[in-house]
């Protein structure tokens, strides 16, 4: 245990706030705000093909992917400072960390250059279509129909909470190929563009405001998806959910403790809620440390999840609370303006108390996680 | 930073483990030799953490936790024999000071260090019955107060321990347990409450290691973290006391159930030197350590909707 870091990680930072320094868009050019999370204007486009052509978009990756090869330690380093400033590095993130990432575990060569470059290259962006309407915490349920028909699949079904689709190229999406294997077995991921005939994106707000509009029904009806669009194998799709989201989770605490953090800075109290997340900043922050140096359980991601989103949950509700009637206010600004970040995170306390939830349901709910935790942590029998 | 023990605290670990294991029923002056013999007491602080961590795991009955953090700081070394000290201007429900060799004790004139028989020290008949707990008069001498960052963290770490142990019983109690043909582990609600018990846990670990930290390192923010630590000792035991009692049903009303003496050892480990609401008000009257976290310069380009800040 020690408390300072290296001093190559030091300067890796260095380098990199060097490089944000020069080349992070002004307030001025990033005047037009991304609407959804599959909405890039040009300026956000612009800012993340300069980070990839500079490898400093995903440093842990080989050049050819946008990075330098970084280690562990220095990306966290990266994340933890990019977090403390603000400094978004995609308006497309799902599309970054999990869409490209899966095809860049998963994908052939071929697909590599045709799909995952051009995402990370914000010259497409991508949405992830997983969650149907009777396959949410049980995604493995999910019934969306694809069959081969020649060089192509046939794709049938509908997907929902799909974020970004009305404006995404393509969609990453999970399909049931066996209809009569176990249900864990019968899945497979293919990349549908959204241009596709027979895909009907259906975009509706979310309750905290209606022209808060990124969630989508996604309809396919007789949609005709070129074979090589398959992303892994046939019917082994369970184990690309497992990659790329898996992958995504191991930093996702970062951007909770990132949510802490303004907490603290928006939130000033005399009462004894403010000390509590304090601390639970701290905690998380070391059980991230913790977890990312490796040998823990892979569960301890669910406590992380878990701990992080519920620790805003309560620490916005006090928030909201401790502000009385003034909170009906809506909409209404709670934190300084910063334009590399997401407005949602400085929009008024209704609304960052309530974007808490979808902390505690998406990506595996709160309850859901706990399970895990009894079951694969502490062994307690299913 | 590096927040993972070395080899050579694994190590420590586990051989704290084992001796602890093989010890646990040897009367407490044998205990106690043992301990000094392996130099536990001399252990620095994130070691030292380790130790105390084990040591609340068996509810150690020796006076190691009042030596190694509540004389030691204070006097700045080992005493000879036992020690106790006394740094809450009042000399209440002091650690050890029953039965402590030496005793230091925190005046308006520094640090005095005098023997135990030279103050009249009454023992205090406490719930957790195998803690030593004495009201101290120590005439001629005007005590002042100031909680050495390691008593704090001595304390989060030994109760984090404790709380550990109750898990452990839990765990093993709600999988024995069979009600309605099922071992009652398999029940969501009971999972809920275990998951719930070990996330306080795990905050309240990491929490107490950092404060090892930053002692160790003489970190400008040791307070804060060993405030933070004694706080978050306290959140965990309310989880693990309220859910491990409720999660083991009546067998942890009983006397004969050992579960009992870990419930007590974290619910006094909470209370003494004040519970999680008194370090959190601390904790607050230290300020929030946000300027570094404030986002650079920019000006906003569109004047905010409202504020309600």
């Amino acid at each position: 245990m020690k408390l300072a870091n290296d001093p190559e990680i030091e300067k890796f930072v260095a380098d990199y706030l060097a490089f944000a320094d020069e080349h992070m868009p002004t307030a001025e050019e990033a005047s037009e705000r991304p609407r959804s999370c599959s909405h890039m204007p040009d300026w956000a486009r612009r800012w993340q093909r300069t980070l990839f052509d500079a490898g400093w978009l995903l440093p842990g990756n080989p050049p050819e992917y946008g990075g330098r090869n970084a280690t562990l330690p220095q990306l966290l380093a990266q994340q933890e400072e990019m977090s403390r400033r603000g400094i978004y590095h995609s308006f497309n993130p799902q599309g970054v960390g999990i869409i490209a990432a899966s095809i860049l575990t998963f994908g052939t060569e071929e697909q590599k250059k045709k799909w995952a470059v051009p995402i990370l290259r914000a010259e497409m962006t991508a949405s992830l279509g997983m969650s149907e309407p009777g396959a949410g915490s049980d995604l493995a349920g999910l019934r969306t129909r694809a069959v081969l028909d020649g060089d192509h699949f046939v794709v049938n079904g509908q997907k929902v909470w799909t974020s970004g689709a009305h404006d995404a190229d393509v969609l990453l999406t999970f399909v049931r190929t066996d209809p009569d294997a176990p249900k864990h077995k019968g899945i497979s991921v293919l990349l549908i563009p959204t241009d596709t005939e027979g895909v009907v994106c259906r975009p509706f707000p979310s309750m905290t405001r209606e022209d808060d509009i990124d969630f989508n029904e996604v309809f396919f009806t007789d949609a005709r998806v070129p074979r090589e669009n398959l992303i892994g194998e046939l019917n082994k799709g369970w184990t690309v959910a497992n990659g790329s989201l898996g992958h995504e989770r191991t930093m996702l605490w970062i951007g909770y403790a990132d949510q802490l953090q303004d907490l603290i800075r928006d939130a000033p109290s005399d009462s004894e809620w403010y000390a509590t997340l304090q601390m639970d900043l701290q905690a998380l922050r070391l059980l991230g440390y913790e977890q990312l140096s490796g040998g823990k359980n892979p569960a301890t991601i669910s406590m992380l999840k878990m701990f992080g989103s519920e620790a805003i949950q309560r620490a916005t509700w006090h928030a909201l609370e401790e502000r009385g009637q003034e909170a009906l206010i809506h909409p209404a600004r709670t934190a300084p303006y910063n334009h590399m970040d997401h407005d949602a995170f400085s929009a008024s306390w209704f609304e960052r108390y309530s974007r808490s939830f979808p902390g505690t349901i998406a990506g595996g709910t709160s309850e859901i996680h706990r399970n895990i935790i009894a079951e694969r942590i502490l062994g307690l029998p299913r | 930073m590096e927040f993972e023990f070395d080899e050579d605290q694994r190590l420590l670990q586990q051989s704290v483990r084992e001796t602890l294991a093989k010890t646990r029923a040897l009367p407490e002056e044998e205990l106690w030799a043992t301990y000094t013999e392996l130099g536990w007491l001399e252990a620095p602080p994130v070691e030292l953490a380790i130790v105390l961590d084990e040591l609340g795991y068996v509810a150690d009955p020796t006076p190691f936790l009042a030596t190694a953090t509540w004389f030691a700081p204070l006097a700045g070394r080992l005493p000879a024999g036992s020690g106790a000290g006394v740094f809450d201007g009042a000399g209440r429900f002091v650690l050890d000071a029953d039965r402590a060799d030496e005793v230091a004790l925190l005046t308006s004139k520094g640090v005095q260090v005098v023997s135990g028989a030279e103050i009249d020290a009454e023992r205090i008949v406490a719930f957790d019955s195998r803690l030593h707990l004495a009201h101290v008069r120590a005439d001629g001498h005007q005590l002042a107060a100031g909680v050495p960052d390691l008593a704090l963290m001595g304390l989060a770490a030994t109760t984090v321990g404790a709380c550990r142990r109750i898990l452990d019983l839990v765990v093993t109690h709600v999988k024995q347990r069979h009600q309605f043909g099922v071992p009652i582990g398999s029940f969501q609600a009971v999972k809920h409450k275990a998951a719930d018990m070990y996330v306080a846990i795990e905050r309240a670990r990491v929490l107490a290691y950092f404060a090892a930290l930053t002692i160790a390192e003489d970190d400008p923010r040791r307070r804060r973290a060993a405030l933070m630590a004694k706080a978050a000792a306290g959140d965990c035991q309310q989880v693990v006391y309220r859910n491990g009692f409720q999660l083991f049903g009546a067998m942890g009303f009983t006397w004969e159930n050992e579960l009992h003496i870990y419930l007590k050892r974290a619910l006094a480990g909470d209370l003494l030197l004040g519970s999680a609401t008194v370090h959190k008000k601390a904790l607050l009257a230290l300020g929030a350590e946000a300027a570094s976290a404030t986002p650079g310069g920019t000006t906003p380009p569109n004047p905010p909707e409202k504020v309600t800040v």
